[in-house]
């Protein structure tokens, strides 16, 4: 935990910064509009346009009380449907059971890649393809699809965001199982070991750093992918469904309450990797603390 | 520490453990790393192949541990083929770089050949530990290969090498990377450890020095193409202090291989 707290500070100034941008340029964002509103005497529980900049119905720019307020009706009741809980917990299963489908499909094609010039050459540019296809035109078509056999609600979102995730994790780990160095390889054969013990000793471990740079590009990939499988798709939960909905309302703070926390959401799922990757590799987790090491007499806890 | 190495009856003979007969070495690029090369290296010998850069002296050494194959000749380890001593774990490799992997403890590192052959895992700690013992480096077990300075991590690939107590041990310019000072002490403790185990030892290096204070012969290497110039025996007495490098006959030993560099065109001798 004591991991954490380091990030926490650096954090918060940015966050301090960006809302001290953020306030003139909402000023500036919507004054014209307050203005405009004021003109066509609308009822408005204001006077001056820069008084009722902050509290437009639907404003350019919401103010950060308004955020505030609108945080407040989104989290709560926390059991609610119709609350970002639960739906941001949907869209994180959804997000994770991808990561893992893709980790697990991933590594194969990674495998595949390594092991064989022959399946890189025919498959790679299908690939290639298959992820530059947008994934708003093809999640409704998957969604379809796999309705004809039953599956059904979350798991069509995460098979989704496994097709984005699955990219970087296996070009990540390909890369990761072709690391070792040429010397490294030598010294196995004059074990006269086999290529699955190569693999085993050497290959595997070499790829972990590599497939943890890649879950977390990967991490982010799914998340985006559940969301818009979610927006574009006939969905009754989740992060995706909140924003199609708000947006049907033209309900601008609560569309930016929700991005908002899809953004800390991608936050959660990247620092869990974090976290699990610092748990698996325990050699390069006392290298990377060897240098904050002397800034205090505070005792390392260690998970 | 290690029991004094006691030969089997077969090696006890005249036949040599190492023995190379007009073996050449084209590469497809056409050029002659080793042409016509003939060696023959007996039971507990200590081989320097000296030379400069191009001479073949680390193209003979991976054709001896069968990590490439001649274009012509013969080889035999110990009476096999490259390839069969190779499998038979006949000897043990130790490298340019320590190739340590990071993610393993210095135990764990020492271990990777005998969990690689099937030890039996009761025996893989023992025998680890023995061996980091034996390299003076029994305190930092449980380190990671990156605490540890550069001749350290030379001296666990070194005990990695030892771990399955092959016949022969393969050192291509093992202390090239290091500062003239920790290269001095490892070669005295790697003499000690020659002492101690018996096994035969292959070394590759470029520095005239450390090939006459470790050798029992020396294999003068020329390139373009590469060949065997000459073999110059080293009969400093054993066994040998820091005060062996002072001696007049280390420097007539010294100056012997200088010249036989000189002769076959190796001017461009780097130490």
């Amino acid at each position: 935990m004591s991991r954490v707290s380091p990030n926490l500070l650096p954090m918060l100034v940015v966050a301090a910064v960006a809302l001290a941008l953020y306030w003139p340029l909402m000023y500036l964002a919507n004054i014209p509009a307050a203005q405009r509103a004021l003109d066509t005497g609308a009822a408005l529980p204001c006077k001056t346009a820069v008084e009722c900049a902050t509290q437009l119905r639907s404003p350019v720019l919401p103010s950060p009380q308004q955020l505030w307020q609108g945080f407040g009706n989104l989290m709560f009741p926390l059991n609610s449907h119709n609350a970002i809980p639960i739906n941001a917990a949907v869209t994180a299963l959804e997000t994770i059971v991808g990561l893992l489908l893709a980790a697990i499909v991933g590594f194969f094609f990674a495998i595949g890649i390594v092991a064989s010039r022959a399946f890189e050459r025919s498959l790679l540019p299908w690939i290639v393809a298959s992820q530059t296809v947008p994934i708003i035109a093809i999640a409704p078509m998957l969604v379809v699809l796999l309705g004809q056999y039953g599956v059904q609600g979350w798991i069509p979102k995460a098979i989704i965001a496994a097709y984005i995730a699955f990219f970087p994790i296996a070009i990540g780990v390909a890369k990761g199982l072709r690391s070792p160095d040429p010397l490294s390889l030598d010294l196995m054969k004059t074990y006269h070991a086999s290529n699955w013990q190569t693999y085993l000793k050497l290959r595997f471990p070499a790829s972990i750093p590599y497939l943890f740079t890649a879950f977390k590009v990967a991490m982010t990939a799914a998340l985006i992918g559940a969301i818009v499988a979610e927006i574009s798709t006939i969905s009754f939960q989740g992060i995706g469904k909140m924003l199609a909905e708000n947006s049907r309302a033209s309900d601008v703070v609560a569309m930016w309450v929700i991005m908002l926390s899809s953004a800390v959401l991608g936050i959660l799922l990247v620092a869990l990797v974090n976290w699990i990757e610092r748990l698996l590799t325990p050699w390069r987790r006392a290298r990377l603390l060897a240098p904050t090491k002397p800034t205090s007499g505070r005792t390392e806890v260690s998970p | 520490m290690m029991q004094p190495h006691i030969p089997s009856p077969s090696s006890q003979t005249n036949h040599p453990i190492v023995s190379v007969r007009d073996v050449s070495m084209i590469f497809p690029t056409g050029t002659v790393a080793l042409q016509d090369a003939n060696l023959e290296i007996a039971q507990g010998e200590f081989i320097s192949l000296i030379g400069p850069s191009g001479c073949g002296k680390t193209t003979l050494l991976r054709l001896l541990a069968d990590l490439i194959q001649p274009t012509s000749g013969l080889i035999r380890i110990g009476g096999k083929s490259p390839e069969e001593a190779r499998k038979s774990r006949a000897y043990g490799y130790v490298f340019q770089a320590p190739t340590l992997m990071e993610w393993r403890t210095v135990l764990a590192n020492v271990m990777l050949p005998l969990e690689v052959m099937n030890f039996p895992p009761s025996e893989r700690k023992a025998r680890a530990e023995k061996m980091l013992a034996l390299v003076g480096l029994e305190k930092f077990a449980r380190h990671y290969p990156w605490q540890l300075s550069g001749g350290m991590q030379q001296r666990v690939s070194i005990a990695r090498a030892l771990a399955f107590d092959p016949q022969l041990l393969f050192m291509d310019e093992p202390f090239g990377a290091l500062d003239e000072i920790t290269r001095e002490n490892l070669n005295l403790e790697l003499l000690r450890l020659w002492r101690e185990t018996g096994k035969t030892v292959i070394f590759v290096t470029h520095s005239i020095p450390e090939a006459v204070f470790l050798s029992t012969r020396i294999v003068v290497m020329t390139p373009r193409p590469g060949k065997i110039e000459t073999l110059i025996p080293v009969s400093l007495p054993q066994p040998r202090t820091f005060d062996t490098r002072e001696t007049t006959e280390f420097f007539q030993i010294a100056t012997e291989v200088r010249e036989a560099l000189r002769k076959g065109h190796g001017y461009e001798v780097t130490e």
